[in-house]
């Protein structure tokens, strides 16, 4: 590390470390104190019995949300689910979203 | 690709969950610390089996691994006189090796769990730094493990919220990769610096 040039990369990608480290712990223990009261997202590769264990309630009610009857075991991701009702997967996220606003909290 | 990974591991469960470990591992980028906290969550649910899909995903992190070092070890001569070049020479090359062998098992068993995404990168520069096969697969085998046993464990125990979780973790990580390499080239900036000084003084 003897140029002068050298030394300059050297001290930017130190100033870059330094302050990578601050912004990732930073954002990291944002994430940390959301993890107890933040809702999750419905996402697509979930299935219903998944739904209903991270809202915590019956699976039976977002069954009935989506016009099915209910099944159990029942692995389908909500996208297979879609495609077999021929219904746009973004149509059932809502209808579990708002099954899930005005369900009773289950275990 | 993160949503049909996901959606696979939840439908066909431990065969998924093995191919898609080992292939991360191999190197190619995937989402595996959401997809083992995923993993916890349905073993939290009764849908797949603690001990299980522990046994599978460790062997098939195991396998992606010992692929990578392969590549590395006999992947061919262009590759290893590329390396040679990059690293300036082979009396460069004989001093990684040397550093390999004295330090690389730490660093196989910290990048299996704690800085996961220089995970495939240390599987192929310990293949071509020479790093002893056996040593190699003792390390990467207990850090792999406990990787799995982390990541599997936390998603138990938060199983309602993998996606903040993952989320956390993955900042988390990157934290300590920014942090390690702030201290190295802080070392590296001040030692050359006082050398300078101490030279000049001399």
């Amino acid at each position: 590390m003897g140029r002068p040039s050298q030394k300059l990369i050297f001290a930017l990608a130190l100033i870059v470390a330094i302050a990578g480290t601050f912004v990732f712990g930073f954002r990291a223990g944002r994430h940390a104190r959301r993890i107890h009261w933040q809702n999750e997202p419905i996402h697509a590769w979930m299935s219903v019995p998944f739904v209903a264990h991270t809202h915590h309630v019956r699976p039976e009610v977002l069954y009935q949300a989506i016009g099915l009857p209910p099944r159990q075991p029942d692995h389908r991701p909500l996208r297979r689910i879609a495609r077999e009702e021929k219904r746009p997967v973004a149509d059932l996220i809502r209808a579990l979203e708002s099954a899930i606003a005005n369900a009773p909290k289950g275990p | 690709m993160r949503e049909q990974i996901l959606a696979a591991l939840s439908q066909y469960g431990s065969p998924a969950l093995f191919a898609v470990v080992m292939i991360a591992a191999i190197g190619v980028p995937l989402p595996i610390t959401l997809l083992l906290i995923v993993t916890g969550s349905l073993i939290s649910q009764g849908v797949m089996n603690f001990w299980w899909a522990i046994g599978l995903a460790t062997a098939g992190s195991v396998i992606g691994d010992q692929i990578g070092y392969a590549i590395g070890r006999w992947g061919g001569s262009e590759l290893v006189d590329r390396f040679t070049r990059l690293l300036g020479g082979p009396e460069r090359l004989e001093k990684a090796q040397s550093t390999a062998r004295r330090w690389g098992g730490p660093g196989i068993f910290f990048s299996r769990w704690l800085v996961t995404p220089l995970g495939p990168w240390v599987n192929l520069a310990s293949g071509l730094a020479g790093y002893p096969w056996m040593r190699f697969l003792v390390w990467d085998a207990i850090g792999e493990l406990l990787g799995t046993l982390i990541f599997v464990g936390l998603g138990k125990v938060f199983s309602d919220r993998v996606l903040a979780l993952d989320a956390m973790l993955s900042d988390l990580t990157w934290a300590i990769v920014a942090l390690l390499a702030a201290v190295f080239l802080g070392w590296k900036f001040f030692s050359s610096a006082w050398t300078k000084q101490a030279d000049d003084g001399g």
